[in-house]
């Protein structure tokens, strides 16, 4: 490290050997250091350990770990076929749960920028499942969700349409879980659309308006990319959400019907907590983990591409 | 001087403390009530533990029973045990065979006028080998009918009490009084236990008629599903589903508590849900079947954990807990494995709830019964058998098939 002359007087103090710059690394780790212990023992410990475990077989109740390498891995990936079976299904509701809560987002989003009398009341309405209880949300769609009696299904009857059992029925049931899981989502991203919206001059569309443009080219050519960056954010934390959705899964349908929505954050959690199988569930939280990580960054590289 | 003087002053005050500590024990029990009756009456034990031992208090700390074992799982694996608590029957050879239930039997021998032989045989069988004893079996709790009297008044039928009485309370007269029912009141004629019986309580559902038919679920490592005396019987349920409408379908709330099924299937200790339900209703022994009687039985058990710091007072309070007084006090709500308090009239009148002729249909399913099938591996047999159960509770299901598949499913882990 370069040494320069002490200056100041804080560095003549108690401890003249150091200097300013000594000094201010000093405060500076001193400062952090609640903060680093936080990460370091809630987040980055757990981490490590995770990786750990899954390289073992390590019952919790037993509290017996052997040392397996990477049986884990290879049970899941070459051995057990219910694993690839959660994956689809992930997969699956994240194909559905991604563009329709984005195309939902971004529409509520250009009907709700412009002032209008009653827009704060709407984005109230659109924005308030966001923060409503999950638990509460799950179990009013359940009881909405039932089969001949239920309200949903009562209402189609009205208008002659004979709805099928919602949450007993596999496909069904992914359907029902993935559009309860976007009104209930869909409100984020509505504000961080709008909040982009609002970020782009008026002058833009008001050049182009006099230039002729029609309302769906100034949204195409003008709109649409400079919404690009938050297009980009929102369609990365989606993803991301949906491989990670759990507690709607786990009130709604418990993974079923015939595990037709036992996704991958859920089978996690029946490995690791029912049947106590941590280093098992471990090794899966890893592959969950590099599954998530590797869309992200093919997002970002097809983003990069685009522009 | 003076810090020679601070030193020994720390060290005294350390003493006093771990002194007091010692000798003021407090044991931390684990219980799924919450229930203000349950916990009086348990509070009520416990003080009476005073009596032999001042200094210890005894804390239950209720978990809810649907997170009980798995929370129970974690506070001893994070190094945090109870030092005793309630356990469920299907929990009981996943945690004897983890070796982490501590054996009473030194406990209970040693503890004065403790009659140990008193225990029913079959109800200390999940809970005992020829050596150890994992735990003492406080609820030996048989299913029974639960019916809404008013419902069968209105229909104009006889109600299973009556029925059984004269011996025609039988599989067929069930699924014949429940259709009559759902027809005559257009209320379900009866709902799985709890209303889950398509969810968690799969079990509770299917084992008392398969049972009636004289079948079994397992039996000695080999799957029963698909014997042809459990495909009789779950044939039977489906057709009450699908065919007759007359149970509580998958996907549909039909809560008997709340008066929209006419029967349901419970236990005792779900009476204290009556005095609110505004309604006449009853109990009644399960029907019978071509296998004859054959009631099915919930059990609990009082256990002490060997991770416990203080497992040696934790077996003396289990001792004095499940001693003949005290099992007689918890008979109210937990029917006995106790003969001695079976057979008494004490038993039969403890339940202010239910009369004392209903009453006897419990203690006479105590004594024919057979626990609810467990297995060290129950958590991964109910994950497996669950796609293939929800598969079968289709209108369209061929049941036989779906019964198979079950099988194929869980034979590898039996």
């Amino acid at each position: 490290m370069e040494r320069k002359p002490s200056t100041g007087s804080a560095a003549r103090g108690s401890a003249p050997w150091l200097t300013l710059r000594m000094r201010e690394a000093m405060e500076a780790w001193l400062f952090l250091s609640p903060t680093l212990a936080g990460f370091l023992i809630f987040f980055a410990g757990p981490l490590v350990a995770v990786v750990w475990y899954s390289l073992t077989e390590w019952n919790l109740l037993t509290q017996q770990a052997t040392f397996v390498g990477l049986d884990n891995y290879d049970d899941a990936l070459f051995r057990n076929p219910d694993f690839w079976h959660v994956v689809r299904n992930s997969v699956v509701f994240a194909l559905g749960l991604v563009p329709l809560n984005m195309a939902l987002a971004l529409m509520l989003a250009l009907a709700l920028t412009r002032r209008f009398r009653g827009v704060v009341f709407f984005r109230t309405v659109f924005f308030a499942p966001v923060v409503t209880s999950a638990v509460a949300w799950a179990i009013v769609w359940k009881f909405l969700l039932q089969g001949e009696a239920g309200f949903v299904n009562q209402m189609l009857a009205g208008v002659g349409i004979s709805g099928p059992n919602w949450l007993r029925e596999p496909d069904w049931a992914m359907v029902a879980v993935i559009v309860t899981r976007v009104i209930k989502m869909v409100g984020l991203n509505m504000i961080l659309y709008i909040a982009a919206l609002q970020a782009i001059p008026r002058d833009y569309e008001a050049a182009a308006q006099l230039e002729g443009a029609s309302n769906w080219q100034i949204f195409r050519m003008i709109i649409w990319p400079l919404l690009g960056p938050t297009t980009l954010v929102i369609m990365v934390i989606t993803t991301i959400g949906s491989f990670k959705v759990f507690d709607h899964i786990y009130l709604m349908t418990g993974g079923g019907p015939e595990n037709g929505t036992l996704v991958l954050a859920f089978y996690i959690y029946q490995q690791g907590f029912q049947f106590f199988n941590v280093g098992y569930a471990s090794a899966l939280a890893m592959i969950m983990f590099v599954i998530v990580l590797a869309l992200t960054v093919v997002q970002l590289a097809l983003r990069r591409k685009d522009t | 001087m003076k810090s020679a003087l601070k030193c020994i002053t720390v060290s005294a005050m350390a003493l006093g403390m771990m002194s007091s500590a010692l000798a003021a024990a407090e044991l931390r029990f684990t219980v799924w009530t919450g229930n203000e009756a349950h916990l009086a009456m348990l509070n009520g034990i416990a003080e009476s533990f005073k009596e032999t031992h001042p200094d210890v208090t005894v804390r239950f700390e209720t978990i809810p029973a649907a997170d009980y074992t798995q929370k129970l799982t974690f506070q001893l694996a994070g190094g945090n045990p109870p030092d005793a608590g309630w356990m469920m029957e299907d929990a009981a050879p996943t945690f004897a065979n983890a070796g982490v239930l501590e054996d009473l039997a030194p406990a209970l021998d040693a503890a004065e006028g403790y009659d140990l032989a008193d225990f029913s045989k079959p109800a200390m069988g999940l809970w005992s080998s020829e050596e150890q004893i994992w735990g003492v079996p406080f609820s030996t709790s048989p299913f029974v009918i639960f019916y809404n009297k008013d419902m069968f008044d209105a229909a104009g039928l006889e109600d299973p009490l009556a029925l059984a009485a004269k011996g025609e309370w039988d599989m067929d007269k069930f699924q014949e009084v429940s259709k009559a029912l759902k027809e005559a009141n257009g209320k379900f004629g009866f709902e799985f236990k709890d209303g889950q019986g398509y969810e968690s309580r799969i079990m509770h559902a299917l084992m008392p008629p398969i049972r009636a038919y004289g079948g079994d679920v397992w039996a000695g490592g080999e799957c029963g599903f698909d014997k042809p005396e459990a495909v009789a019987a779950v044939k039977q349920l489906h057709d009450m589903v699908f065919v007759d409408k007359s149970i509580v379908p998958p996907g549909e709330q039909g809560d008997y508590f709340s008066g929209n099924a006419a029967m349901t299937i419970n236990q005792i200790s779900r009476a204290s849900l009556m005095p609110n339900a505004g309604f006449k209703w009853g109990i009644a022994p399960l029907p019978t079947g071509p296998g004859g009687e054959s009631p099915v039985i919930g059990q609990a058990a009082v256990v002490v954990f060997t991770a416990s710091r203080q497992k040696e007072l934790a077996a003396e309070f289990v001792a004095h807990m499940t001693n003949e007084a005290n099992v007689a006090e918890m008979a109210q709500f937990f029917p006995p494995a106790r003969n001695s308090v079976l057979a008494s009239d004490a038993f039969v009148n403890s339940n202010e709830l239910i009369p004392a002729d209903q009453m006897a249909v419990v203690a006479d399913a105590i004594a024919k019964g057979k626990v609810l099938p467990s297995h060290e591996r129950s958590p991964q047999i109910l994950a497996a058998m669950k796609p293939r159960v929800d598969a079968l509770w289709r209108a369209d299901a061929n049941v036989e098939d779906s019964l198979k598949a079950v099988c194929a499913a869980i034979q590898p882990l039996l």
